[in-house]
């Protein structure tokens, strides 16, 4: 299985100089300030203004005001310790086709993401979404882990994921967010074989909570090239259990590799619409390129 | 195009058996896969509503079995192989009397040898040719050779000779000619195309049929009849399909006994009695009346002078006696028989004998011209045989006659009695061979030969219980009739018919003048004799040291002497003119090419590109089954 690739000290050694490309820092910006009264607790400062009513005394310039008898805030940038949760569809769909494995190249990534998170001791868990066949959905997270040599703590977690039920991402997403987890960073593992309005609604409803997302966007080399042997078959859906007839072939295939360019540019086209990262990641067989390069030049990575 | 083994062809069940594999493999299987939407785009399949589903598997796995069943049932070509130089061809003539004979620009002979020359003329260099011959027998005139100068003077010293053409000897020239690249075969009657495909092997046989319909008349038989006692008679036949007229002539010892003219219905023969005669002496019947073929309008028969001569039959049963005397009286009315038994006979009271016949007896040495020893008993082991006898190796319970001396093999073998094995001494020939249970395959039936003491005949097969009277087995009493007639004819005057071997007595070198004059030398054999084989018809002349002996030699020959067969219209076509010649010469020739190692090839190709294409389908798709 591919997820083992993520463990492997090779691998992760190249891994070391990569950190997350999350923003790290927000300014607390003013119009806020009525609401949660937010000041940055970093160290490093950022501007300094006219005191005004209410403000925090503990921020007040006591130098300068001894120097210059005009009150003044100091403020800081905020250094903030981001929450970080890669979720990892484990639908059935991303047990198929078997040859692509799927799922273990979407938990080969988590892992590595994660691996990469805590270059920063950031809080980083690992979490996988399905729907039993009765539609309940269900979200299985692992603890919060800091520190890099807490890592092999993820590979327990990642062992028991298997692909089955129903993908039913909005659901999943709603489960994640009553958590009431301060906003952090989200990364969204899946082959997005859903319906858009499923993905859209699961992707908004992260962005209301101010969530920073990352969609990566998973496909195995069959399914992305339409390589599937030549023939007559009946298809089964492995989600809906739905059939229908097809040939297969050099035509159908070329069909299918459209089909999931069309379905690949619709959600991109939806992320950057609404500020999300996207990330393509097609093909298990290039995992090591889509880490080291492509994650880093769409800014997954850093 | 065809079949060597069409029975193979049933191999071609295996292409039903792949069509129902297919009909079985019309199952679809199902594929699962993560989501109906990467397939919501691809067309429905064209193929469910087709009976069998055929692809480029099927059609090599069809063209894999077709080609292997093909070759199994000997797919064959017939190619035209296109005339190279260094051509190997052969030249075969009808040596036959057809062939000598007369049309209106010389024999048919002749116009065969003008079209084979022409065909030489337009070879091209380096052609090799053959000249083979046949009639009786097969003879290579002229191995191959590319002397063409050597070819034209082989056609040029080619003779038409007084015998019938035999189809085995066709076969055996057109066998000989195997290997060449082209046959010609000149001949005046069309052989059988089976005939042509069977000994020509695949070779191409170009038939040259010489000669227009002739009328033609022949002297069947001659029969001069008993001098003094019974009238002769001469048999006259037309073969044409119009009446002819014939004048006949017969002759004695050279002066003329008779001349007659008689009208001969189509196709009809009519008898024509003379004599009795007055005197025994050479007989010859002659037409004078000329037709298209010379050798059969002569015939010569020997009539024995009717100066009353002695005869001795000796045999120890009554009914052989009569039956043996009966038949030397049918040859010879003057003869005195006495017949015998054995046990009565008085060698010292005995006088000389013309001729004597000896059944199952043995000689005690008796006084005669000529001898005729029927049925041998073996000789006992306790004493030595006189250097008369003949030695008996085995006795036969039943003989079959498998051959005549003439060489003509009889239509079925004629079942005879018991029958001796005698082991005959060189200078007796061999005129009859049989065979028998328990004998180690052939032996001689009957023999013929002069030694110190005069003629002497062999035959060994019994003719106790009138087996020379059965209808059943006429061959016999013929053998045994000509076998008399033999012994009782003079040693130097022979009347033989064409094509049968004739030994005669000389010594040293003998010369032997042939009725067209050539002479020809032969030296005598240990035996004192040389032998002679008559091949046109008339006076042969052999004189050796002062003796001197005549052989008249008889030609006759029912469908050989039938020369109005209308020769077919595509044979006639086939006459080569110089144009056609030369255009023969260069001409492809029809081979026949079996295929099997193409089919086996084309099968080979086939399964190696469908393993080809399951092996990059394998690589394609990435999957172990295919």
């Amino acid at each position: 299985m591919l997820e083992a690739r993520a463990f492997e000290p090779d691998f992760l050694r190249r891994l070391d100089g990569l950190v997350l490309g999350v923003q790290r820092s927000r300014t607390v910006r003013e119009g806020r300030r009525m609401l949660g009264r937010v000041q940055g607790l970093g160290i490093e400062p950022e501007s300094f203004k006219e005191y005004t009513e209410g403000d925090d005394l503990r921020f007040l310039d006591w130098n300068a005001f001894a120097r210059l008898d005009d009150l003044t805030i100091r403020t800081f940038r905020a250094e903030r310790e981001i929450e970080v949760s890669i979720l990892v569809d484990a639908s059935a769909s991303m047990g198929l086709p078997r040859e692509d494995d799927k799922l273990g190249f979407a938990l080969a990534l988590a892992a590595s993401l994660a691996y990469v998170a805590m270059a920063s001791n950031d809080a980083v868990r690992l979490g996988a979404f399905t729907a039993a066949h009765g539609g309940t959905p269900r979200l299985e997270t692992s603890a919060l882990h800091r520190r890099r040599e807490s890592y092999p703590a993820f590979r327990t977690f990642v062992g028991t994921v298997r692909a089955s039920g129903a993908t039913q991402m909005a659901e999943a997403m709603g489960r994640l967010l009553l958590m009431r987890r301060p906003a952090g960073t989200v990364m969204l593992i899946s082959d997005f074989l859903v319906s858009a309005s499923d993905y859209e609604q699961a992707l908004r409803s992260l962005l209301r909570a101010r969530h920073e997302v990352k969609v990566i966007h998973v496909l195995g080399d069959r399914e992305s090239n339409g390589t599937y042997p030549p023939g007559h078959y009946r298809v089964r859906d492995s989600e809906t259990g739905e059939l229908c007839e097809v040939t297969l072939g050099a035509t159908a295939a070329e069909t299918c590799r459209r089909r999931a360019e069309q379905l690949s540019a619709d959600l991109a086209a939806f992320c950057a619409a609404n500020g999300i990262v996207y990330a393509r990641a097609f093909g298990a067989s290039h995992f090591d390129d889509i880490v080291m390069r492509e994650f880093p030049r769409l800014g997954v990575m850093r | 195009m065809g079949l060597l083994n069409p029975r193979n062809l049933a191999y071609l069940a295996s292409l039903a058996v792949l069509v129902a594999i297919y009909l079985r493999a019309r199952a679809k299987p199902t594929l699962e896969v993560s989501s109906l939407m990467l397939f919501d785009e691809i067309a429905a399949p064209v193929a469910s509503s087709r009976v069998l589903r055929t692809d480029l598997m099927f059609w090599l796995e069809m063209a894999a079995l077709g080609a292997l069943s093909m070759a199994l049932a000997g797919l064959y070509i017939r190619s035209q192989t296109p005339a190279a130089h260094h051509q190997a061809r052969a030249l075969i003539f009808d040596l036959g009397a057809g062939m000598g004979a007369r049309e209106a620009s010389g024999t048919r002979l002749d116009e065969a040898r003008r079209q084979a020359l022409e065909i030489v003329a337009a070879a091209k260099p380096g052609d090799n040719f053959s000249v083979i011959g046949y009639a009786l027998e097969a003879t290579v005139r002229r191995a191959p050779t590319s002397h063409l100068a050597d070819v034209r003077q082989a056609i040029g010293e080619l003779k038409s000779a007084a015998l019938p053409a035999r189809a085995v000897a066709m076969r055996a020239a057109l066998m000989r000619a195997r290997g060449t690249a082209e046959i010609d075969l000149f001949a005046d009657r069309a052989p059988a195309s089976d005939l042509l495909n069977s000994a020509g092997a695949g070779t191409h046989v170009r038939v040259h049929q010489v000669g227009e319909p002739a009328a033609n008349l022949a002297i069947v038989a001659l029969e001069p009849g008993t001098v003094g006692a019974s009238p002769g008679r001469v048999v006259v036949r037309n073969f044409s399909d119009r009446p002819q007229l014939c004048e006949v002539a017969l002759d004695l010892d050279g002066h003329n006994l008779l001349s007659t003219t008689i009208v001969l219905e189509p196709r009809g023969q009519t008898v024509l009695p003379f004599g009795p005669l007055k005197q025994g002496g050479l007989v010859q019947a002659r037409i004078v009346t000329d037709d298209a073929l010379a050798a059969d309008n002569s015939r010569w028969a020997f009539a024995a002078n009717d100066k009353p001569d002695t005869a001795l039959v000796m045999s120890p049963s009554p009914e052989a006696r009569d039956d043996l005397a009966r038949v030397l009286l049918a040859v010879n009315q003057s003869l005195i028989v006495t017949a015998i038994d054995p046990v009565k006979f008085d060698l010292a009271k005995a006088p000389r004998y013309r001729i004597a016949v000896l059944n199952d007896a043995d000689d005690p040495g008796i006084n005669a011209a000529a001898r005729l020893i029927i049925y041998p008993p073996p000789w006992l082991e306790r004493t030595a045989p006189p250097s008369w006898q003949l030695p008996v190796t085995g006795t036969v319970a039943v003989a079959e006659m498998q051959e005549r001396a003439d060489g003509e093999q009889l239509s079925q073998p004629l079942a005879l009695s018991p029958a001796r094995i005698l082991s005959l001494p060189a200078w007796m020939d061999v005129l009859a061979h049989g065979t028998g249970a328990g004998s180690g395959g052939s032996f001689p039936l009957a023999g013929f030969g002069y030694d110190s003491r005069g003629a002497m005949g062999m035959i060994a097969f019994s003719v106790n219980d009138h087996m020379l009277l059965d209808p059943d087995k006429l061959e016999a009493l013929v053998l045994t009739v000509e076998m008399v007639k033999r012994l009782l004819a003079p040693q130097d005057l022979q009347v033989v018919s064409t094509g049968g071997s004739v030994s005669v007595p000389a010594v040293g070198v003998a010369r032997i003048v042939a009725p067209d004059r050539s002479v020809s030398e032969a030296r005598a054999d240990e035996m004192g004799r040389v032998r002679v084989r008559p091949i046109e018809a008339g006076r042969y002349e052999i004189s050796s040291a002062g003796a001197k002996a005549v052989i008249y030699a008889n030609y006759y020959d029912a469908g050989e002497s039938d020369l109005s067969a209308v020769p077919p219209a595509a044979a006639s076509s086939a006459k080569a003119t110089p144009e056609t010649a030369a255009a023969m010469a260069g001409r492809a020739a029809t081979q026949v090419k079996p295929i099997a190692m193409w089919l086996v090839a084309l099968a080979l190709v086939a399964m190696l590109v469908e393993s080809a294409l399951l092996t990059r389908k394998a690589m394609r798709w990435r999957v172990r089954d295919v």
